[in-house]
């Protein structure tokens, strides 16, 4: 079949300004558009710059857009994306640096924050013969994590990323997950703490949208939500947000509503002056409409009891 | 210009394990990898790494597998070393970070693997490469080792006669640099590309054999490749782990028919087998996993499943899958004595690369992995030693205006009509034909006419592409020189060996000939032509 691929362009030793290009390829029924990127490079244009090594799946090399939707070159049929019409577009992943046509830039794409979340164990160096004795459920659980292959879908899914790339991201905090909940680590009080920094697990908005992304069912939000309730369980809760979530649950709790006045002052907590005064002026505006709320002044919900034994039944089952 | 005391050339398992032994030892290291660390090839491996841990086992057992398999072409004393540290090594493994599948009492739990006696083969479901490649990269990490990735090695340095470093590419660069060294270890993987459809990753090209090759130091049985069993062989080719076969699947025929009377065997007489059912008649041959049963399946095979299906468009709990031998990894590469060292000094080599006579000419299954951990560990260890006694030498003068000046003739943009893919395809193929799993002489005369003709093609590209930022162009056609000069290599070999041997197997000469050939082939450099030698297998009865 004839597919015509319109591909994405950029060269950063020209005006470095994006393009496209169109190239028209004789390919079989069972072609990958792989095969395709192959054949341009090969015998139509070998300044064609992308990505590619296992070439069947494993290793998350030749990650792209195709027809917009971010996916593998080497795994992706050229006829499941052509139906409709023989063209098939091809982009590098949204909202990453591009270097060079399809070639982004890995490392400040996922690479360096994966770094930044310290990612190896730190063995007990003290663990002498033999393997230690550990249940396979626990090890089933890391290997479904470390089944990941750093294709970088649940980052390009992410929707923290396109406003602030900085955001660790959930490739990195997954990874970050691997020890969290390794036994074997030694580091895990530490490595919370560099989780739960600005830019760490707070900064995800549990929109889902990584796990729904992540095409090996790692699901990256769950996990990042595992290292919060850890973190709160290990007593490390100083992170606004982590106060935020505190101060909410409280609320509800003790009146059965939210106490946002309350929430407020508690998540930029009472003794930060600077933050408090931040909120004076939102405080005046909302007072001068008559919306201020009264911290802790705060009526109580009919059924306000009924939810506190809700609360007290999931603290006791936590427990 | 960087300089270090032991460079390491080659990111995955073996390179890795070096790296972290050389900084354990106190000297400073760097490593160069032409892709991310977790995108090499040791990524692929499945089935797991072998470790005489259980309870019926020991060192000496492990090393009888692994000299049956050999088929008495393997370093006895190698061996028996090997085998009696694997169990160390892949302990470490495990307590630095590696989640093993775990027996009830908790303990690593072990499977039975290809001709392996015992249960012995250590795993991560079906994904053992991938976890050990992502455990070792975390180890190396922590260490805060200097890692150049993306950056193509495009020749070693060699002063007098030792090797001082090497000249790489730095892909997003687009700039050529000199990287200084007392050491170089040389872990680049093994070269299977040439043949295709094969088992490997684009980039499993035999870079380090070609780059040692053309620096003065020796190739040893390069005549034994290994090819595997169960792979669908369409598109690029997808290994299904032959660990399915111990846990209960079948080889079949049209009619449904198991094909092999034992699944004890080692791959390359699964692989002969198979052909002769072919040869009888029995039609295609299918992988049937459904006897091992959806929910283990499931359970042990989760990558298997997903790319059987992804790849291959099939669902292996519903139907069988067609496979046939595919040429997968070779035995030979760059001759080493048994701590890693080269004929050159200051040149070592680790891993798929190189040859120190372990796998003779045939690797037990299971055997890859562990082989990168121990040796990993211990040629890193041999590096810093020689590193510390080895003088400052400096860099060749005109070392990287050398290679300047043959890179610039590639990317001088006279397009010259043929392309490395074009003549790659033609050698794939040629590979598979004339120097595959069965050879004969006639096939290996032609083989090695039309390999020539394709060296005088190579020899002629240009590109249009004359960046060299990102110019995969430019090292495919590199990829391709050392393809060409490494399946010259085999062929030489495979012509000399008039005996069939483990993996090498001629139908002009289908007996073992211990009297004349149980000795190893060794592939060297004269006045810039290979010539093949026999070196006798030293060490131990």
């Amino acid at each position: 079949m004839q597919i015509t691929f319109k591909v994405y362009r950029k060269d950063p030793e020209k005006d470095g300004k994006p393009g496209r290009s169109n190239y028209s390829v004789e390919l079989d029924e069972e072609a990958t558009v792989l095969d395709g990127l192959l054949k341009i490079r090969d015998e139509m244009d070998d300044t064609l710059a992308f990505r590619a090594s296992c070439a069947r799946g494993y290793c998350g090399e030749c990650t792209m857009r195709v027809n917009y939707k971010a996916c593998f070159a080497c795994t992706a049929k050229v006829s499941a994306f052509t139906k409709k019409s023989p063209e098939i577009l091809l982009d590098p992943l949204r909202n990453i640096p591009v270097i060079k046509d399809l070639v982004f830039d890995w490392d400040a794409f996922m690479w360096n924050k994966i770094t930044a979340v310290k990612p190896w164990l730190e063995p007990d160096e003290s663990s002498t013969n033999g393997e230690n004795l550990l249940p396979d459920s626990t090890m089933a659980d890391l290997r479904k994590v470390m089944s990941c292959y750093y294709c970088g879908l649940c980052d390009e899914g992410c929707t923290v990323l396109p406003v602030d790339f900085d955001f660790l991201g959930p490739a990195a905090l997954t990874k970050a997950y691997r020890f969290v909940f390794d036994p074997r680590d030694k580091a895990g009080r530490e490595r919370l703490k560099i989780a739960e920094k600005p830019k760490g697990i707070w900064d995800c908005v549990h929109c889902f949208e990584a796990s729904e992304h992540c095409p090996r069912g790692i699901a990256p939000t769950e996990r990042i939500i595992s290292i919060r309730d850890k973190a709160f369980k290990v007593g490390i809760t100083n992170e606004k947000v982590a106060r935020h979530h505190t101060s909410f649950a409280a609320s509800v709790k003790e009146s059965g509503w939210l106490d946002e006045g309350r929430l407020a002052l508690e998540s930029e907590g009472l003794t930060n002056i600077k933050g408090l005064m931040k909120l004076l002026p939102t405080a005046a505006r909302a007072m001068a409409r008559g919306k201020a709320p009264i911290p802790y002044l705060h009526p109580k919900r009919p059924g306000a009891e009924q939810i506190k034994k809700i609360f007290e039944k999931g603290e006791r089952e936590k427990k | 210009m960087q300089a270090f005391d032991v460079l390491v050339i080659g990111g995955g398992a073996s390179g890795l394990r070096a790296a972290i032994a050389v900084k354990g030892a106190g000297a400073s290291v760097a490593l160069i990898t032409k892709v991310h660390p977790l995108r090499t090839n040791s990524g692929l491996a499945q089935g797991g790494l072998n470790a005489p841990l259980g309870k019926d086992d020991s060192a000496e057992k492990f090393a009888e597998d692994t000299l049956a398999a050999g088929d008495d072409l393997c370093e006895r004393d190698i061996v028996r070393a090997f085998a009696q540290e694997a169990s160390r090594d892949v302990i470490w493994l495990e307590h630095v970070g590696v989640p093993f599948n775990r027996s009830a009492e908790g303990r690593i739990d072990l499977r039975q693997f290809g001709s392996n006696s015992r249960s012995r083969t250590c795993y991560t479901d079906d994904r053992t490469g991938h976890i050990v490649l992502q455990v070792l990269h975390e180890q190396f990490e922590r260490l805060q080792i200097p890692s150049f990735e993306e950056w193509f090695v495009t020749s070693l340095a060699v002063d007098g006669s030792a090797c001082v470093g090497a000249v790489a590419l730095g892909l997003r660069s687009g700039k050529l640099e000199p990287f200084t060294a007392r050491a170089v270890i040389l872990a680049t993987g093994g070269f299977s590309r040439m043949y295709l459809p094969s088992t490997v990753s684009l980039g499993t090209t035999g870079d380090g054999q070609n780059l040692a090759f053309t620096a003065g130091a020796r190739l040893m049985d390069m005549e034994m490749i290994q090819f595997h069993p169960t792979v669908f062989p369409k598109g690029q080719g997808l290994l299904i782990s032959e660990a399915t076969l111990r846990e209960g699947a079948e080889i079949i025929n049209e009619k449904g028919e198991p094909v092999l009377e034992s699944k004890a065997l080692t791959r390359e007489k699964i692989c002969l087998a198979m052909r002769q059912a072919t040869q009888n008649g029995s039609g295609a041959l299918s992988l049937d996993l459904r006897r091992i049963g959806k929910e283990k399946l499931a359970s042990r095979f989760p990558q298997t499943l997903e790319l059987a299906k992804t790849v291959a468009g099939i669902d292996v709990t519903k139907e069988p899958i067609p496979i046939r031998p595919v040429a997968h990894r070779p035995m030979g590469g760059i001759e080493t004595d048994a701590d890693g060292a080269t004929s050159v000094p200051g040149m070592f080599a680790v891993g798929e690369c190189a040859c120190s006579g372990l796998n003779g000419a045939g690797r037990l299954a299971g055997n890859t992995l562990t082989e990168a951990l121990v040796f990993g560990r211990k040629v890193g260890e041999t590096a810093t030693r020689h590193a510390k006694g080895a003088p400052v030498k400096g860099f060749p003068g005109s070392k990287l205006s050398d290679e300047e000046k043959r890179l610039a003739a590639l990317t001088s943009g006279n397009f010259s009509g043929d392309s490395a893919g074009k003549i790659h395809s033609e050698l794939g193929q040629l590979m598979n034909d004339k120097v595959g799993l069965v050879r004969d002489g006639a096939g290996l005369r032609e083989a090695l006419e039309r390999i020539q003709s394709l060296k005088e093609r190579h020899r002629k590209i240009k590109l249009s592409n004359s960046s060299r930022i990102y110019n995969y162009a430019l090292t495919s056609a590199l990829e391709l020189g050392s393809m060409l000069n490494l399946a010259e290599a085999v062929a030489l070999a495979a012509q000399a060996r008039s005996e069939s041997r483990g993996a090498h197997r001629r139908a002009d000469f289908p007996e073992r000939d211990d009297q004349n050939w149980r000795c190893h082939t060794v592939v060297s450099l004269a006045q810039g032509s290979p010539q093949v030698e026999k070196k006798p297998v030293a060490g131990g009865a």
